[in-house]
């Protein structure tokens, strides 16, 4: 398997890039990549000539994660106040809009069957989850206070939840916190089932491999990649390599390949087999913020941001 | 319609009847009755027709006569018959190879009749004729392939395809020719095919599933046997092939270390094999698989941690332990059933002896309470060597026997024996290594790794041996562990691991994430070690987790109690005084404490548990012990190692300083010898000491100090600590001293100028210093890199962040709003918000980021003038912020925090018009504890929201209340007194101006500036009440006492033109003409007014060439959105005044005067002024 750059916009925003994911092609259109950025924007961009295709307005904060439906016709941004917009990519008509408390929004995932919006709850230390039909919110899952700790003394139990990742079947939710615990709830019963440990630093990104719902990989501050048996709560592998936090990761729709950005201003290519990175991109510089393969089929695309404003585009095989 | 159709063909049997009586002997009419017939079921008459037809014409539509008449003969069913079919078919064959009807009845006959040779030649001979012969080609590629003529198959099975691409039977056929052939993929695409075409094609189903796991793609053979079941639900092969497909998947799991998912897989596994052997209960195979599945779950089953909680039962985890034993027991006894069934089944298969033997051994390696005698042979020895007696030459059954012997003789020989068969057997040579090792043969134990390695280099074993063997050499710790790390990697064995965290305690890789995955894998399989649970705990210390350390800990403790050995008591030692440290860390003194006096009762107090006990007793509060304790400590130095001695010492010296005060801890230091200093840790820690000394009572010794520290690291820490000294030492009893402070920590930067800890402290002090430009230099001293934030006194973000603030000039840049008149060019300062922005980010849980960003919010909020947006989002993240319980915690900074929010949410309230939200914040902002002169800003606030309500009572009570609170801020002042002239409050004038110049005097370098702004609010104030003449006194003092600025300077000059066009004197115009020309000069982007005022003040003066070069000066000053009336009237003039000049390019020029006056009616209709030029110019 190996990464092939494409094409690169240098300027694509006006300030740091945070944020990036693939609209899932329709019939009308292909795939789209969609990025949000400090300059309060979220902007549309074709592929593989990454033309810009629309710039969206209406946060007030830097956006910090952004999602797209399944189906491809709608997505969710939301900025570092908690301001979720829910809009049509196409026509960029607000469908929704709801705000949680500042510092209660972070990640932003639509599930795979596309029925449910789950977020990662910050400081609530929860998980917040809305009907995508009626955009009510229809869940909290909360991690539970670890044992031995007082009520009283909320934030030194509170985990800041970051990063949140469905499992292909939608059965399954795990989110990341910041102290480097990895929390499973269970949807269908909305419950929390166990923690997985291993990382001692901010886990600010994960994903299940699309083939294999039981195995999730994650993406931490303390340099690491590491996969889970989600189920099983065993670390089955940990895979080192970068200089700094690993920021993002992605896996490949053929669940064969893990990519991940990093602050040391790399993206990297994992090979899951061989637990080895088989390739570093180094054109950005400065940290790299988001990865995202194309979803669907061939050939393979991967996307990155970064802090330097710039959006790559790589063709991956 | 039937009716119909059937009295059609009646008709037209009539009417060939008739024509044939007409024609006899045209055979084409024969042929078409016979046909008819035919389709009518009447096969006799028909076969007549087709006689008589063939005999007229043999050829007739493609020998389809003979054809009608083989079929016809064929189903008669008689040997005489079928001779006859066979000719007529031969016939119509050889007439029409391409007539499949034909062929396969011909084929089907000469099947029947069992002469395969004459069948093949038939269709080779067809497929020569014709390449559209597909049902020959068909035909020839099956028997083709039941003669096992594979290549030659795939061709006609292939050219048959072409014919017939929908059949899933020649796919089906393909993919079997493939596989015969190996061409894997080629065979899994051609039963893809035929599933395809129709999904119940079990054999390609499981065919296919065969080939995947043959591959190792276990998922996808697991699902195509699944799918296979689902069709045929008895089908033994499905069943089999699932089991074994769900066992490849198992073990991939295991050899991750997913012990777990591994055993759930392989619940499923025996469920599906126990499900087969009831099926074909006969099967030796399929006992072995039933046998090998449980054998694996026995060993991979893992031992499961309860969600104990931070509760510890010793009862439970014996159980637990207990349990898990059980479960892999059974599963180990009922495995050896299964194989043992196999054996009954095959007895003379040489491998099922020696699986049973494998099974035994491991059976006896988990219950090895039944005690064996070991000089009688023991079954699992015993059953190796059945199945050496079957196969004496299977090099295998020897290393078998190698392992599983307790016999060291017997073991070696059986291994060499084993080599000489194969010698490039790489696990005879590691187990050969092994053996050597045991028996101290360190030299021997390394070659056969070596010997081993090399063969096969994934194989685990050899790496372990290596690092095991390393060890001992302490010089390669680091190539041992790399060593270790690989044999875990390759094969995730409890041993392995366990041994891989040894080596990482030694070599200091404990916090590795490859460490802590490997030691829980350990847990889950080998929980009866003791010495798993302490390095479990290790590992969870080394990443900080304090409480999951002490917890391992007790299970280590508990789990050696269940061992027998004659060392437990130094190992009970050593996890006892890890137990202590580690709930020490974890903040749990009082039991700390206990364990700590557990060891001294045990006589087993050494230097770490000392150190943990004084720090406990001290952490009580017990400090007199804790004190007599470290005393003790410190006392005995000198028969520690130095490092422990530089800590005992270390922590003495604290506990005497937290203790005894500064005092005695200096007396204390002066008293030591010198060598103690060597350690730079304690040397630090003198330095902080001799910081806080106001008598430097320590200089003696500070210089054997300054030569022991040697990082870069340390020596900046060292500069740190002497810049926090002198700000003490040259401080007065209220205030540190600042600026003494800054010029050393300058002098120090200069020194290293990379280290942030010095630039960071250089900023903070700047910003504390609170003098008029520091600000800005703090803001530039610190660089925000993209590194990840930092630790450190205080951050860059931090004195980025309250730098902005702080900055009294207004930092926006877009004119929309206002201009930048501050002279020092803080540039960065728009950038702030987004740096904080950067910076909460990274770390989205940090209280102070967001306290910062809300900050600057608010300031830029202030300099937009509230725009609506902002201020909504402000709302939002100050209620939030508010409820936070950050703010409810003890301490002067929290609840400053707490009061500077309250006041930014009272600030927006107020100017959205919500007065009793307004009012209401500030009135929680009062009630915090806080000074005085912090609350005096609390009832400002409240003064300027009763005087916007118009409560006269409630805004004298305020003000009063504000006079009485009194601030050094001077800025409240300057804001009390605008309030105090504007709502005409008892005049309490004397006394805010007496507080105003008291405050002012502390600031060395800015009181000027502050004086300046006094006598800018005074003359405003006069300006206001309207006495133009003191105004003008007041802002030239200002002017005079602040030097070059701008704003002042504009003030100024407004204010004599005011005057001289009120009369008086005309110095007043030349004073104005001074003063603007000095703003001109004094702004750094172009004031707007200025120019304007400057051109008219020329122009009353009679100078036409400065008023019309000013004039021009003024255009460019205003953003094209902003421009106002009297600007485009101005331009008229000068447009009207330069009409003769030839120099056209001016802007004046781009619209003639009337155009302008125009623009400035548009702009403002209601000046009468412009609508008397209009006329003029019209006129």
């Amino acid at each position: 398997m190996k990464l092939a750059g494409l094409k690169s916009i240098d300027d694509a925003h006006d300030e740091s890039v945070w944020a990036i994911t693939w609209v899932p092609a329709t019939e009308a259109r292909p795939a789209l990549l969609l990025t949000g950025s400090l300059d309060e924007t979220v902007r549309l961009w074709q592929p593989d000539e990454l033309v810009n295709r629309g710039k969206m307005t209406g946060h007030c904060l830097g956006v910090a994660s952004v999602a797209a439906h399944p189906l491809g016709f709608i997505a969710a941004s939301a900025s570092l106040d908690s301001f979720v917009r829910i809009f049509d990519v196409d026509s960029n008509t607000t469908i929704a809009s709801f705000e949680a408390p500042p510092s209660e929004v972070w990640q932003l995932r639509f599930n795979p069957q596309g029925t449910m919006l789950a977020a990662a709850g910050g400081g609530s230390a929860s998980v917040k989850v809305w009907d995508t039909s009626t955009w009510n919110l229809v869940a909290t899952l909360s991690i539970p206070r670890p044992e031995g700790t007082k009520p009283a003394d909320k934030s030194s139990s509170k985990k800041f939840v970051l990063s949140v990742a469905w499992s292909p079947d939608g059965r399954r939710i795990a989110c990341g916190s910041m102290d480097g615990t990895v929390s499973v709830f269970d949807t269908d019963r909305g419950k929390f089932l166990h923690h997985l440990e291993g990382h001692c630093m901010p886990v600010r990104s994960l994903v299940f491999s699309p083939v294999e719902p039981r195995l999730l990989f994650t993406g931490s501050d303390d340099q690491h990649v590491h996969m889970y048996d989600a189920e099983g709560k065993t670390q089955v592998g940990s895979m080192s390599g970068h200089n700094g936090w690993v920021l993002s990761v992605d896996a490949s729709t053929d669940g064969a390949a893990l990519a991940t950005g990093s602050s040391d201003r790399t993206v990297k290519l994992w090979d899951i087999g061989m637990k080895a990175a088989v390739q570093t991109m180094s054109n950005h510089n400065d940290q790299v913020w988001g990865v995202a393969f194309r979803p669907g089929g061939m050939p393979g695309r991967l996307a990155s941001v970064s802090d330097d404003k710039s959006i790559s585009l790589y063709d991956y095989s | 319609m039937p009716h119909s159709e059937e009295q059609d063909k009646e008709c037209e049997l009539r009417r060939l009847e008739e024509s044939i009586q007409d024609r006899p002997d045209d055979p084409s009419l024969r042929f078409e009755l016979g046909v008819l017939l035919w389709e009518q079921d009447e096969k006799e008459k028909a076969a007549e027709q087709f006689v008589v037809a063939a005999k007229l014409n043999p050829e007739i539509e493609k020998g389809g006569a003979f054809r009608y008449l083989g079929l016809y003969y064929a189903g008669l069913e008689s040997q005489s018959h079928a001779q006859r079919a066979l000719k007529c078919l031969q016939k119509a064959v050889s007439l029409n190879p391409d007539d499949s009807v034909s062929g396969e009845a011909l084929c089907d006959l000469l099947d029947q009749q069992g002469i395969e040779t004459l069948e093949v030649a038939a269709c080779r001979e067809a497929s020569q004729k014709s390449p559209r012969a597909f049902w020959a080609f068909q035909r020839l590629g099956y028997l083709q392939l039941h003669q096992n003529k594979c290549s030659e198959a795939v061709h006609s099975l292939q050219h048959a395809i072409r014919g017939y691409p929908t059949s899933p039977v020649l796919w089906e056929a393909l993919g079997l020719a493939y596989q015969r052939l190996g061409r894997f993929t080629a065979a899994l695409k051609s039963y893809g095919r035929a599933i395809e075409l129709e999904g119940t094609r079990i054999f390609a189903l499981i065919e296919s599933g065969n080939i995947y796991l043959m591959l190792g793609s276990y998922k996808k053979g697991v699902e195509a046997f699944q799918q296979a079941l689902e069709f045929s639900p008895k089908s033994v092969s499905a069943h089999y092939g699932l089991s074994s497909g769900l066992l490849g998947l198992a073990k991939e799991c295991i050899n991750l270390g997913a012990f777990r998912w591994g055993a759930t897989v392989l619940e499923e596994a025996s469920k599906v094999a126990w499900t087969s052997t009831h099926l074909a209960g006969n099967m030796s195979s399929i006992w072995k698989l039933h046998g090998d599945i449980l054998l694996t779950y026995a060993k991979c089953y893992p031992w499961m941690e309860e969600d104990r909680g931070l509760e510890f039962d010793v009862g439970a985890f014996n159980n637990s332990i207990l349990s898990w034993k059980h479960t892999c027991c059974v599963a180990a006894k009922t495995a050896r059933c299964s194989y043992q069934r196999a054996l009954h089944l095959a007895p003379w298969q040489a491998n099922a002896y020696s699986d049973i033997a494998v099974t035994s051994n491991f059976i006896y390696s988990l219950d090895n309470s039944s005690g064996h005698d070991s000089s009688s042979w023991q079954p699992s020895e015993k059953m190796a060597l059945g199945a050496l007696l079957l196969e004496g030459d299977n090099s295998e059954f020897w290393v078998g026997l190698g392992c599983l012997s307790n016999h060291n003789a017997l073991k070696q020989h059986a291994l060499i024996r084993g080599l000489q068969l194969n010698v490039s057997l790489a696990v005879a040579w590691a187990f050969l290594g092994k053996l050597y090792r045991k028996q101290g043969e360190k030299q021997f134990a390394r070659q056969a790794f070596d010997c081993a390695r090399s063969i096969d280099p994934s194989l685990a074993l050899p790496w372990a041996g290596m690092s095991a063997d390393s060890h001992s050499r302490e010089s390669a710790v680091d190539e041992a562990y790399e060593s270790c790390l690989r044999a875990v990697q390759i094969f995730p064995l409890a041993e392995f691991q366990i041994g891989l965290a040894k080596l990482a305690l030694v070599s200091g890789h404990l916090s590795s994430s490859q460490v802590f995955g490997a030691i829980k894998q350990a847990m889950q399989r080998a929980p009866h070690y003791p010495e798993c649970h302490n390095l479990n705990g290790l590992v969870s210390e080394a990443q900080s987790n304090y409480q999951s350390a002490a917890v391992s800990y007790r299970l280590a403790r508990c789990a050696i109690t269940n061992l027998s050995g004659s060392d437990t008591k130094s190992q009970m030692k050593d996890i006892t005084v890890n137990l202590a440290r580690a709930l020490c860390k974890a903040g749990n003194a009082l039991d700390a404490l206990q364990e700590c006096e557990l060891l001294k009762k045990e006589g087993l107090l050494d230097a770490e548990s000392s150190q943990i006990y004084a720090f406990s007793l001290w952490q009580l509060g017990q400090t007199d012990l804790a004190l007599t304790v470290a005393r003790n400590l410190a006392e005995c130095v000198s028969a520690m190692e130095q490092a422990s001695a530089a800590a005992a010492v270390i922590l003495f010296s604290r506990f005497l300083y937290y203790i005894s005060g500064l005092d005695s801890t200096i007396n204390n230091i002066l008293q030591m010898p010198k060598q103690r200093f060597q350690s730079s840790k304690f040397s630090l820690i003198v330095s902080a000491i001799h910081a806080l000394d106001q008598r430097n009572r320590l200089k003696p010794v500070g210089s054997s100090i300054r030569n022991n520290l040697k990082t870069p690291e340390e020596i900046t820490e060292m500069f740190f600590l002497l810049a926090l000294g002198t700000l003490v030492k040259h401080g007065s009893e209220y205030r540190l001293g600042y600026q003494k402070g800054i010029d050393h920590i300058r002098k120090s930067l200069h020194m290293y100028p990379n280290s942030s800890l010095l630039r960071n402290l250089l900023g903070y002090l700047l910003l504390s210093s609170e003098e008029w430009k520091n600000t800005h230099m703090a803001t530039r001293c610190c660089s925000i890199g993209t590194d990840p934030i930092k630790g450190g006194f205080k951050m860059a973000y931090e004195i980025l962040g309250a730098g902005a603030v702080a900055c009294y000039a207004v930092g926006n840049s877009n004119p929309k709003f206002s201009y930048p008149t501050c002279s020092y060019q803080c540039l960065n300062e728009p950038q702030t918000i987004q740096h904080l922005q950067k910076c909460l980010r990274q770390e989205p849980w940090n209280q102070n980021v967001r306290y910062l960003l809300v900050l600057n919010l608010v300031q830029k909020a202030r300099e937009e003038r509230f725009p609506r947006h902002l201020c909504i989002i402000l709302r939002r993240l100050i209620i939030v912020a508010l409820s936070d319980e950050l703010y409810h915690k003890p301490g002067i900074a929290f609840r400053y925090m707490k009061f500077q929010l309250l006041l930014c949410a009272s600030e927006i309230c107020l100017h959205d018009g919500y007065l009793i939200d307004c009012i209401n914040h500030a009135n929680d902002a009062s009630m915090i504890r806080l000074p005085d002169a912090y609350l005096f800003f609390a009832h400002l606030l409240l003064c300027r929201a009763y005087a916007s309500e118009g409560d006269a009572v409630n805004l004298n009570r305020e003000y009063i209340r504000c006079l009485e609170l009194s601030t050094d801020y001077n800025i409240g002042w300057l804001c009390l007194k605008f309030i105090e002239s504007h709502y005409e409050l008892k005049t309490g004038l004397d006394t805010l101006e007496l507080s105003f110049k008291e405050c002012s005097k502390e600031m060395m370098n800015s009181s000027n500036m502050w004086m300046a702004l006094f006598n800018l609010v005074q003359g405003l104030m006069s300006l206001s009440s309207q006495d133009t003449s003191s105004a003008e006194g007041f802002l030239s003092q200002a002017c005079s006492l602040a030097g070059a600025e701008s704003t002042l300077l504009l003030c100024h000059g407004a204010t004599c033109m005011e005057l001289s066009r009120l009369g008086y004197d005309s110095q007043f115009l030349s004073l104005a003409v001074r003063s603007l020309t000095k703003a001109q000069e004094a702004s750094l982007i172009p004031l707007p007014i200025v120019s304007a005022l400057l051109a008219q003040a020329e122009g009353s003066l009679g100078s036409r060439e400065k008023w019309e070069t000013n004039l021009h000066l003024e255009w460019p000053t205003w953003p094209p959105e902003m421009r106002p009336a009297e600007l485009f009237f101005q331009m008229h003039l000068l447009a009207k005044q330069s009409k003769a000049s030839t120099d056209t390019s001016s802007i004046e020029f781009c619209q003639s005067p009337q155009g302008w006056v125009l623009r400035a009616i548009h702009t403002n209709p209601s000046c009468m002024r412009y609508w008397k030029a209009l006329q003029k110019l019209v006129e």
